[in-house]
């Protein structure tokens, strides 16, 4: 595998239905699962492929993901030889006119025809799957075709592709005469020779677009069954390490249904939430339907429900907030919430 | 080899006999501790946050876990350029294979490591205790204070300090008398095992102590008396805060439960001097509608689906339905089925307990779960 496949994340995806919680961080970075950020999921499924050499293409705000990569080295990425590539694009987007994957990757063309992979995977950076991609490329090889698209067996394009690295740099090269600007314009167009097939993959896999779908799917892993097709042992999804202590549970804690990550401090209720690193719940809080991310400290007595609290956010004591499923309270970055602004 | 001002040393290869099975296939500093753990992890990152990036671990006994454990020390940030942590077992020289035969024939052995970054001072430190310490501190004042040793202390209860070496000094904190396990103590000033010596000062004993055929080879027993007859400075740093050497089953148990108090002396969630590990890199623990978490100590990538009161829990733990867990200590792995009653006990790593199990002290002694134990000693619930 080695020698075989080269991993490409294409990271340069902007959800507008995410905004809330994208002002300070690009979509492959944003928050997943209590101590994920999305992007673990796509790259983890990749090394535990087996696969040496990865390169991401990010864009815009991109200081959170590079802080949260750094060398790759918790991936086993960081090689003498091979190993993660962060490839920022110096190109902004000018109004209305998103510029298309293909440009960026030619920013960086150098780093294509440098590459030893016969084999290259393009795989968007915001899906929350366990896939190896193994069995894949081998259906690929023995399929006979130009380019193969992943498809789940719900319908749908999951935007991963298998290419031959040469002919993803003929692609590359060619964009101005072809008009193609990113794999999703080649297989959707049918004016060409390319034989172009697909693989039905029936995993979990979903595809994080809209708050309302963050939200639902990050309630969704306190099923067991779907939980235990994400965290698999012997393909686990790594993550930036935090060296946190474990979590402790404080007098008058109750803690029902819910994901806790470490490094928290809980002396009040939790129900049916994710609750990331280093959270603070004071006592008498009560936690219901939450996606509480990291460092946030909720004061004492407070009642939260249907409530994303991004990063550093604190909640003082007393407060109340509360949103629906379908609609969920988003409290941004770092922000303060007193008991007499929301009441 | 870059120059160094400060090398330390751990001694690591202590057995910990009355920790019974739990060192059965692993040195005491190795054995697991507060959730997430190694017991040696707090002497490492003590080394880490006091700025001391050379540090020397000797290994002996059963090393084959710490060995891997401590690898090139990235999880404490030793992985350097020049120093790190270098693992230092025994080996032979052309006459005869050495094993450490004591704390002094330990660093002796290794001389010659510690020679290579050509040290003013060495810091003589055990992988077997519980606490945080700055040791830059303690540095600062054996310099300010021109000694040729200095010994850590720590004030132990009247009732306990014949069980420790105790110190005698004058007000200026100089020692004047060193008794190993007094029979009357005169004071409750107990050694903590920890010593600075200036490089020089040590390497003039430990050969004078290697040459001696009476000597035991003990910091303790033998090195720190000879110094003190010699009429050498040795002076003793005070040192106030938690501090465990967590020598048997129970004391053990006590520490973990130590840190389920709400204000607890060690704090490990003080991000100014955090405790390293080796991540396991699992997922958040997932508490299920069934179960109820109260006062516990839990690590990531645990599966809880029954009640857990005052107990601290290794990551990768599952507790199945209807088990009730209470006053214990679970580490790594282990998996504990349905419908059991654990209390008062520690459940060693990757341990399978079987649907029903019940296990649960009548006395105060705290129970270590076996293997064997389980072979059908206990009766369904």
């Amino acid at each position: 595998m080695k020698r075989k496949l080269l991993g490409v994340i294409d990271a340069t995806t902007y959800h507008d239905d995410l905004e809330d919680l994208l002002t300070h961080r690009s979509l492959a970075a944003l928050p997943f699962a209590g101590r994920y950020r999305i992007i673990d999921f796509v790259l983890s499924n990749m090394v535990n492929s087996g696969i040496r050499s990865v390169a991401i293409f990010p864009k815009m705000q991109y200081r959170s993901l590079m802080d949260h990569l750094g060398s790759g080295k918790n991936w086993d990425l960081n090689r003498k030889r091979d190993g993660l590539f962060f490839f920022p694009s110096p190109i902004v987007d000018s109004d209305g006119n998103r510029i298309g994957s293909f440009e960026h990757f030619a920013g960086n063309i150098d780093f294509f025809y440098r590459s030893t992979q016969e084999y290259s995977i393009i795989s968007n950076c915001y899906t929350i799957f366990n896939m190896d991609f193994r069995p894949i490329l081998d259906w690929h090889r023995q399929s006979g075709c130009d380019i193969t698209e992943i498809h789940h067996q719900d319908g749908g394009s999951m935007e991963m592709y298998l290419i031959k690295t040469s002919l993803l740099i003929k692609l590359i090269e060619t964009r101005n005469e072809t008009g193609y600007t990113c794999m999703k314009d080649i297989v959707n167009n049918l004016h060409h020779f390319y034989n172009i097939c697909h693989y039905e993959y029936n995993g979990y896999a979903v595809m994080i677009d809209s708050i309302e779908n963050y939200f639902s799917t990050s309630m969704n892993l306190l099923q067991s069954d779907i939980w235990k097709q994400l965290f698999i042992k012997e393909q686990p999804i790594i993550t930036k390490v935090k060296d946190e202590p474990p979590t402790k549970y404080i007098k008058g804690s109750y803690v029902k249904n819910a994901m806790i990550a470490n490094g928290c401090l809980i002396g009040g209720t939790v129900e049916n939430s994710i609750v990331s690193r280093g959270v603070k719940i004071g006592k008498g809080a009560v936690i219901k339907n939450c996606i509480i991310m990291q460092k946030c400290h909720i004061e004492d007595n407070c009642y939260l429900d249907s409530v994303i609290l991004d990063k550093d956010v604190k909640v003082d004591a007393g407060t109340h907030l509360t949103g629906t499923t379908r609609s969920p309270y988003v409290i941004r970055k770092g922000t303060k919430q007193g008991a007499l602004m929301n009441s | 080899m870059v120059k160094k001002k400060c090398v330390a040393c751990v001694l690591a290869g202590g057995k910990g006999s009355r920790l019974n099975s739990l060192t059965k296939d692993l040195a005491k500093p190795a054995v697991p501790f507060g959730g997430k753990y190694r017991i040696i992890d707090f002497t490492l990152s003590n080394c880490a946050n006091s700025g001391i990036d050379t540090v020397g671990v000797l290994t002996q006994y059963q090393p084959l876990l710490l060995n891997s454990y401590i690898g090139i020390g990235s999880a404490w940030d030793l992985d350097r350029k020049d120093g790190g942590v270098t693992v230092l077992p025994p080996y032979s020289e052309s006459s005869e294979v050495k094993w450490y035969t004591g704390t002094a024939s330990a660093i002796y052995q290794n001389l010659n490591y510690l020679k290579q970054y050509q040290p003013e001072y060495v810091l003589i430190l055990s992988g077997d205790h519980i606490y945080k310490m700055n040791y830059e501190s303690m540095l600062e004042f054996h310099i300010e204070k021109r000694a040729d040793v200095t010994i850590s202390l720590i004030e132990v209860p009247w009732d306990e300090a014949s069980r420790f070496g105790i110190m005698n000094t004058k007000d200026d904190m100089r020692i004047v008398e060193f008794e190993e396990k007094p029979s009357n103590p005169k004071n409750n000033l107990a050694s903590m095992g920890i010593y600075i010596f200036s490089w020089n000062i040590l390497k003039e004993y430990l050969e004078m102590d290697d040459r001696n055929p009476d000597s035991s080879h003990d910091f303790g027993k033998d090195v720190i008396p000879m110094l003190l007859e010699e009429k050498k400075k040795l002076f003793a740093y005070p040192f106030k805060g938690y501090w465990k050497d967590v020598g048997t089953v129970q004391s053990l148990w006590e520490a973990n439960m130590d840190l389920l108090k709400e204000e607890c002396d060690l704090d490990l969630f003080n991000q100014d001097w955090r405790i390293y590990s080796v991540n396991p890199n699992q997922p958040p623990q997932y508490i299920s509608s069934d179960a109820i978490v109260k006062e516990s100590l839990i690590n990531e990538g645990c599966t809880i689906e029954g009640h857990i009161d005052k107990s601290v829990l290794f990551q990768g733990v599952t507790v199945g339905k209807g088990t009730i867990i209470k006053e214990s200590v679970i580490m790594p792995d282990a998996i504990i089925g349905n419908n059991c009653l654990i209390e008062r006990a520690i459940v060693p790593f990757d341990i399978k307990i079987p649907d029903g199990t019940v296990i649960r002290s009548f006395d105060d002694e705290i129970i270590l779960v076996t293997e064997e134990m389980l072979g059908g000693l206990y009766s369904a619930y």
